[in-house]
């Protein structure tokens, strides 16, 4: 299978007046394929949505690359962003747009054929469940209705990539699930989904590979299985720990 | 960077059904404004109507005073009725009283009476009644203020009929106080009366002294006005129309510019934008066609609402509006407002980007409105044309060959660059806007970049224009401040020694420069001193050739120059001094600056034939009389090419002076460089070319240039 999403080196170095130089993302290795779901496992400011960022070209890296089914962030930041669809619990969509006014106005501008644009928003409303409010404008919707129109609205184009950044963060239990549920859906139809969370459980339940990122650094990547055979442990919660930990041991050793 | 139109057109179609589905901003911003205003001229014409009945009913009670107060009641009752009513719509009657009263001082005082009048025997000439005196004597006969306050206002009522008291003649005062409107008007229309009463009894005394006169003979005065009417109109209206349109332009741009980006931002809807296939410049371009179509629809809503009243006589109308403004012109200055709403809608949109949330917007809009406006006050200067500096100032430009087309002397070559000027101005601002949007602190906490951080010499590429800019803002504030006489080497002493001198050293102590770097302070091959000897006088000649080439193209009014040249070389202040002053002074301090601190400054931001070009063109906008541009550009071009060639500041000095000395030589000893023959400029630009030659035989490069071959 070969890789769809390739980061090599990637570095992000931020300047702040009271910090001075900040390296939020640090020399980071990762490859995703089709039909699979990676997990972005740290703490909050690990780096992953600084990440996640780059991979979609809102932030442009200090250093290393990436690229998205062969398109650079750097040289074709259109092309990847069009390949992509991107999810975050910050990315708002439009209140004074109907929810299927958005699905065209997204369709359209990330260049999904025009002749088939009303075609598709017919079929997301019918997948998500929109119809009976398709016609209503964003804001008059329910948080439950808005996540849904945000999920159709991130594949309105039908990428091939799916970045999701932490987006069970304020949801529900019920939604939360709902989200996962769509996240697999996704994945089975042969998406590369890169999935972002600082929660043990989800990523335990999720994903297909899991790579645990501290302070910029990814410290493991591998399947669940084979996390569990190189620390011993039997849950994440208690892996994740073990290789910050580590981390932080060796962070201290070389602080001394 | 990709700009699609369909994506375009989708993304300024959902903008703008956006715009339109928000009530709030359609009510604020259209249908309000189209209430308040006959609101406003309603009652502001009603107020003035009472205002004026109300004056037309009040019966004005007097007092008269003094020895000859006989002599005043015999001359209002003399005075013809008609006078009362002179320049009044509607003929009404105007009714004066007189009343006695023990104080007529206090009475005024205490509005017991309107006004009084003192009747006296004129003094001699010299002890000619003091109080009128102490009001600068362009009140004296008439209008005794009763008070400091009001002295200001009758000031401004003065009439050159009135005449100092003469000896033995009976003089009236009428004293009044300008505080209040019925004592001002009752006094005014008792001044009219008395005026008419006394030019009565003028012809009547010539008559019996058996001369025949009547009264249009005594002093015919005429005026002729030789410009039409639709020229005056056009005038008035030029001075306005642009700042009326700024106006309605800002203030309905702001409207959806502080929600577009700075809204967007604060929703989180800007993030989701950015991440979609969208280019950065297809988002700038379709909120600037947001911007500019809203700005554009209110402005036209606000002018048809203008017209309306117009036509319902709320306002009146100018005179010959019609005649000023045919369908032709209206679309010439249509054409001529584009790119100063383009640029308005430019700013807007770059102050939203740099907000973080919409009430950051808000509140940088009203300093923004006023700056804003401040250019479109430019056609309010006396006597400004278009044919001057005022042509590359953005806004302004073009606000005065707005004024020149509607007075009927339109300048074209000089509308086509100031034309070219504002849309550059607004494509440039809409570029800044467009970074606004690839800025990091836009999603993260951090607005500072590397450079910032750091301070130092690493930020100085970054800052040097802003630098260039506001040196130039005070050098053209300076320029325009100064008086015709004032004393040139005061000018110079300030423009080369503190701007030029004094803001180079500070760049460098501000950014802890080496100054060695920054000044290029090192030694060139000899064969270069032959090379500058020989070059400057060519330089020079080629550069009088290409004035007279781009003369061609922009005449220059020969007495334009003839006036430089006079300026340049007054004849109070000695040849030598003369000499020292614009050769030595300027090959220094000027040198210093713009070969100096400006070349280092921007030495890796351009390639190197690039930069010679940038960094000429900002010397020849630092001289800001028009004509001089040119050829100073193409000399400013030539010493960054002798620097970036010898990477020494030293030759470019002595060429600058050299090239100056010429100069003054030329006016001093009247030598008419302008009218050489054709080859003579063709040959020293062959001689021009041999020193560049010899120079770039013996260079030792600038450091820190871009390389020349990729």
């Amino acid at each position: 299978m070969t890789a769809t999403v390739v980061v090599s080196g990637l570095k992000k170095t931020f300047f702040d007046e009271g910090r001075g130089e900040v390296r939020a993302v640090d020399g980071i290795d990762f490859e995703c394929s089709q039909g699979e779901i990676f997990g972005l496992l740290g703490a909050n400011g690990a780096g992953k949505t600084t990440t996640l960022r780059m991979l979609a070209t809102i932030l442009a890296p200090t250093g290393g690359s990436a690229s998205v089914l062969g398109h650079d962030v750097a040289a074709a930041p259109e092309d990847v962003r069009r390949s992509l669809g991107f999810y975050s619990a910050t990315t708002a969509l439009y209140p004074r747009l109907t929810a299927r006014e958005t699905l065209e106005f997204f369709a359209r501008i990330n260049r999904y054929p025009a002749a088939r644009v009303k075609a598709r928003t017919a079929a997301l409303i019918a997948r998500f469940g929109l119809g009976d409010y398709a016609d209503a404008r964003v804001d008059k919707l329910s948080t439950g209705m808005k996540q849904k129109v945000s999920i159709a609205r991130t594949v309105a184009h039908d990428p091939p990539v799916l970045i999701f950044d932490e987006p069970t963060v304020g949801l529900d239990v019920l939604n939360a699930i709902e989200m996962q549920k769509v996240i697999r859906e996704f994945r089975d139809e042969g998406k590369t989904i890169i999935f972002s969370t600082h929660i043990m459980s989800e990523a335990e339940k999720l994903c297909d590979r899991i790579a645990i990122i501290h302070r910029g650094t990814i410290h493991a990547c591998a399947t669940l299985a084979a996390l569990r055979e190189a620390t011993g442990h039997r849950y994440l919660e208690d892996i994740f720990v073990h290789y910050v930990e580590q981390a932080e041991r060796a962070h201290g050793g070389e602080a001394a | 960077m990709r700009l699609d139109r369909a994506t375009v057109a989708t993304l300024f179609a959902s903008e703008l059904r956006t715009v339109l589905r928000d009530r709030r901003t359609v009510i604020m911003s259209i249908v309000l404004p189209l209430l308040i205003m006959p609101l406003m001229l309603y009652t502001g014409r009603w107020n003035e109507q009472r205002r004026q009945h109300k004056l037309e009913e009040t019966v004005y009670t007097y007092v008269v005073v003094g020895a000859e107060a006989d002599a005043a009641r015999a001359a209002i009752a003399a005075a013809p009725p008609m006078a009362a009513a002179k320049g009044k719509d509607k003929p009404a009657a105007f009714r004066f009283k007189e009343v006695t009263v023990g104080d007529p001082a206090a009475a005024l005082t205490a509005s017991g009476i309107h006004f009084y009048l003192e009747a006296e025997k004129g003094a001699p000439a010299a002890a000619t009644a003091p109080a009128a005196e102490a009001k600068g004597g362009a009140e004296a006969g008439r209008a005794g203020a009763a008070d400091k306050e009001s002295e200001q206002e009758s000031e401004q009522e003065s009439d050159e009929r009135l005449e100092k008291p003469i000896a033995g003649v009976t003089s009236v005062t009428i004293v009044f106080r300008a505080d209040r409107d019925s004592s001002g008007e009752g006094a005014r229309r008792m001044g009219e009366r008395l005026e008419s009463a006394r030019r009565e009894l003028r012809i009547a005394t010539l008559h019996r002294l058996g001369l025949s006169v009547q009264s249009d003979d005594i002093a015919a005065v005429a005026e002729s006005n030789a410009a039409s009417a639709a020229q005056v109109t056009g005038l008035q209206l030029g001075r306005y129309v642009t700042l009326f349109l700024l106006m309605f332009v800002l203030s309905g741009g702001a409207v959806v510019a502080t929600d577009t980006l700075a809204g967007e931002k604060e929703r989180g809807t800007l993030e989701t934008l950015l991440t979609t296939a969208v280019s950065r410049r297809e988002v700038i371009v379709a909120k600037h066609l947001l911007i500019l179509s809203v700005a554009l629809m209110i402005t036209v809503i606000q002018v048809a609402n203008l017209l309306v009243y117009i036509g319902f006589r709320l306002i009146p109308a100018p005179a010959n509006f019609a005649a000023v403004i045919p369908p032709g012109r209206a679309l010439l200055l249509l054409v001529l407002f584009l790119p100063v709403i383009a640029l308005a809608s430019s700013v807007l949109l770059l102050v939203s980007g740099n907000a973080k949330t919409y009430k950051e917007a808000q509140l940088y809009f009203f300093p923004v409105f006023l700056l804003g406006m401040l250019p479109a006050l430019a056609p309010m200067l006396p006597g400004i044309r278009l044919r001057s500096a005022i042509v590359l100032v953005p806004i302004s430009n073009l606000a005065v060959a707005v004024k020149e087309v509607l007075v009927g002397v339109p300048d074209w070559p000089m509308i086509a660059v100031a034309w070219a000027v504002t849309a550059g101005a607004a494509f440039w601002v809409g570029w800044l806007a467009e970074r606004t949007l690839s800025t990091e602190r836009l999603i993260t906490a951090s607005d500072v970049s590397a450079e910032e951080a750091r301070g130092g010499p690493a930020l100085f590429p970054r800052r040097v224009l802003r630098w260039f800019a506001a040196i130039w803002a005070i050098l053209f504030a300076v320029a325009l401040n100064m008086g015709e006489d004032a004393d040139i080497r005061a000018q110079l002493a300030f423009n080369l020694g503190v701007l030029f001198l004094g803001g180079s050293l500070l760049m460098i102590r501000r950014y802890r420069l080496d100054r060695v770097q920054a000044l290029a302070l090192r030694a060139p091959r000899p064969a270069v001193w032959l090379a500058v000897l020989v070059g400057a006088p060519a330089g020079a000649l080629t550069a009088t050739g290409i004035f007279v080439l781009a003369n061609l193209v922009i005449p220059v009014p020969r007495q334009m120059i003839e006036a430089f040249g006079q300026a340049l070389l007054p004849d109070s202040i000695p040849f030598w001094q003369v000499l020292a002053l614009f050769s030595i002074a300027p090959g220094i301090c000027e040198e210093i600056a713009f070969r100096g601190v400006l070349l280092h400054g921007l030495r890796s931001r351009f390639h190197p034939a690039v930069l010679a070009l940038v960094a000429g063109a900002i010397f020849g906008v630092f001289h800001v009389t028009l004509f001089r541009i040119v050829p100073t550009a193409f000399l400013g071009v030539l010493l960054a090419a002798v620097v970036l060639l010898t990477g020494s500041i030293f030759p470019a000095m002595l060429w600058h002076a050299l090239n100056n000395v010429l100069g003054l030589l030329a006016g001093h000893y009247g030598w008419a460089l302008h009218d050489l023959d054709a080859g003579l400029y063709l040959a020293a630009t062959a001689v021009l070319a041999l020193a560049f030659w010899i120079i770039y035989r013996n260079r030792t490069p600038y450091p820190g240039l871009r390389p020349w071959r990729r």
